[in-house]
């Protein structure tokens, strides 16, 4: 539920995730490296080492394009929610199947030569001036420096170090890394490709990835969170009618920030959308056991003073509020995270006591 | 689902039950997808065809004529079973090892040769053992055969490394193995122009640059490439060669 510099906390669904996606990921390179080969009806044989670099690096697409899946899938569906919660797991996964297919590539193609593989890489091949023959290969290194990168700062510890603001702003190189990884494929792979089939699983792939995103950018419009059409203090958020025991409503103050307006026990508490852990949105999650709770990753927090129960330490900003009639208002001058504010008693004739 | 219905998960606690039969559908599709792509893009790979080492022929060794420029050549005068006397056999050295520098002092001299031989249909060459044991002059100067002009020929095709062609690396030619071509050829290794057409009937023709001379740096960047050529053709023994202009070539996307 929380991070105080200790490893990730396992439980028996994270277990089944990672048993879910391991089992997929070692059933996709045991079929492509071992039993393909038979069902193939070549009349030569394909190089062992490239063989399983092509495993490795199909594989590697195909798990990046179901990570960036999830995402857009979460917003269109709240019921891949549980596919976000343990992602950055599947992550780091790829990062070393794209570093053991970088592994092959490199002792194969680079290696037998009295040249530094790793200066030949860089060297072989510099025609950077022309589409055809451009040296592919520099995609695939930027790709798997980005995935690196994440990799390697993808544990709460650096969320912590970093602020969640300036860590999803360094895990946005996940775009970076496909959009290399497709330069990388389009370019090097598919220029030589006689059957297509790779082809076709390819560009639809890509296709699913950026139709979603789509999708859930339009929806995201249609759908948002209104934006306040003033200027004053106090910012309408919605009508006492509209607001459902347990759940909130929640209501963009500037471009950055977003309040949640819970309902708990009949009264109302307002703090900020964006949870302390990975700004996920606390407005979307739900109050249990009397604490608001994250839907990304349940990080929990006491929805009158923005502070996680101890013994953990997060806090996010609370808000005031006031009944105008049967409209409810924030003031969007947010207090100092873990502030406790009075809840908002709510009247059985709708005005606050 | 509305939002407010969904069920919501929350990862230290237990999956609502409304979400257990979704998660597990969502499950086996992602298996299966994992599973249907393996099948898809492993069965799929394009066919390399029959080339590589021929370890089963066991060490040849040939002796001959050597000739350095603009590759290590071997004009073969004693043969054997495998090969042929008559037979111009290229020559490379260990993996991607440059031999120009053993082999120049050696011009026009008789030498006995031994190593590996690779083979793809007619494409051949030898990659010859390292040390004492690959290269042994035998102090005799031999005759280099006269080339045979064959005129002006326009050709359609592929510039590949010799090595990688003839089965070092399967598949050993294309755009996604220009890297490896490169550095092939940077080791002396002689590139290969690929004929989409027949040339006196050989489709594998060795590359030169207009005077003769090895292929030049700036063509680099043609490796691997559809590309179509004017050039002059000449014979070496059984070996065509061919003179690339760099003025006269295009590649076609």
């Amino acid at each position: 539920m929380s991070v105080k510099y200790i490893s990730v906390q396992w439980n028996s669904n994270k277990w089944k995730y990672n048993a879910i996606m391991l089992a997929s990921v070692f059933t996709y390179l045991w079929i492509f490296i071992f039993v393909t080969p038979d069902i193939m009806s070549n009349e030569g044989r394909i190089n062992g080492q490239v063989h399983n670099a092509r495993a490795f690096g199909s594989c590697a697409f195909l798990m990046l394009s179901v990570i960036l899946c999830i995402g857009p899938l979460a917003r269109l569906d709240k019921r891949f929610l549980p596919l976000l919660y343990n992602r950055r797991h599947f992550g780091v996964m790829t990062m070393f199947v794209g570093i053991t297919h970088a592994g092959y590539i490199l002792n194969w193609y680079f290696a037998f030569s009295p040249s530094n593989k790793y200066e030949a890489l860089l060297f072989s091949n510099t025609s950077y001036g022309q589409l055809s023959g451009f040296p592919f290969e520099v995609f695939g290194i930027l790709a798997l420096f980005c995935l690196t990168i994440l990799a390697a700062t993808s544990h709460d510890f650096w969320l912590k170090f970093l602020t969640p603001r300036i860590w999803k702003r360094i895990h946005y190189l996940i775009y970076a890394a496909y959009i290399s990884v497709v330069a990388h494929v389009s370019l090097g792979i598919l220029q030589d490709q006689q059957n297509h089939a790779f082809t076709v699983l390819f560009i639809v792939s890509a296709l699913v990835v950026a139709v979603l995103h789509l999708l859930a950018a339009i929806h995201e419009r249609k759908h948002g969170d209104p934006f306040p059409n003033n200027s004053d203090n106090w910012v309408e958020v919605c009508d006492v009618s509209e607001l459902r025991e347990g759940f909130a409503k929640i209501t963009q103050l500037t471009q950055k920030e977003r309040v949640a307006v819970f309902m708990h026990e009949g009264k109302l508490s307002a703090i900020s959308n964006a949870c302390a852990h990975q700004n996920g949105p606390l407005g979307e999650g739900k109050i249990i056991r009397c604490l608001v709770t994250c839907p990304w990753h349940g990080f929990q927090y006491d929805v009158t003073n923005g502070s996680s129960p101890a013994p953990f330490t997060e806090k996010v900003p609370t808000y005031n509020l006031k009944l105008e009639g049967s409209s409810v208002l924030v003031d969007r001058n947010a207090n100092a995270p873990g502030t406790f504010v009075e809840p908002l008693v709510l009247q059985t004739t709708g005005a606050a006591t | 689902m509305s939002e407010k219905k969904a069920p919501f998960f929350v990862g230290y606690m237990g999956v609502p039950k409304a979400l257990k039969s979704f998660l597990l559908k969502v499950s086996l599709l992602l298996f299966a997808g994992f599973t249907a792509g393996a099948v898809l893009a492993g069965a799929s790979q394009d066919d390399p065809g029959q080339a590589g080492f021929r370890f089963d022929y066991g060490r040849q060794t040939l002796t001959g004529v050597l000739e350095a420029n603009p590759y290590p050549l071997l004009y073969v005068t004693q043969g054997n079973d495998r090969v042929k006397a008559g037979h111009t056999m290229m020559l490379s050295g260990q993996g991607k090892t440059p031999i120009m520098a053993n082999l120049a002092a050696l011009e026009g001299n008789e030498v006995e040769i031994s190593g590996v031989i690779l083979k793809r249909g007619e494409l051949d060459m030898l990659q010859v053992a390292g040390g004492k044991k690959g290269i042994k002059d035998l102090s005799k100067e031999g005759t280099i055969p006269a080339s045979e002009p064959l005129g002006k020929w326009k050709l359609q095709g592929e510039i590949c490394d010799g090595k990688c062609l003839a089965g070092a690396m399967n598949p050993g030619r294309g755009l996604a193995h220009k890297a490896c071509a490169n550095l092939c050829l940077l080791a002396d290794i002689p590139p290969v122009f690929v004929s989409s057409q027949p040339v006196e009937g050989k489709e594998f023709l060795l590359v030169a640059d207009p005077d003769g001379g090895p292929f030049p740096r700036e063509m680099y960047n043609y490796v691997g490439q559809f590309l179509e050529l004017e050039t002059e053709i000449e014979r070496r023994g059984d070996l065509l060669v061919l003179r690339i202009d760099p003025d006269k070539i295009k590649a076609i996307e």
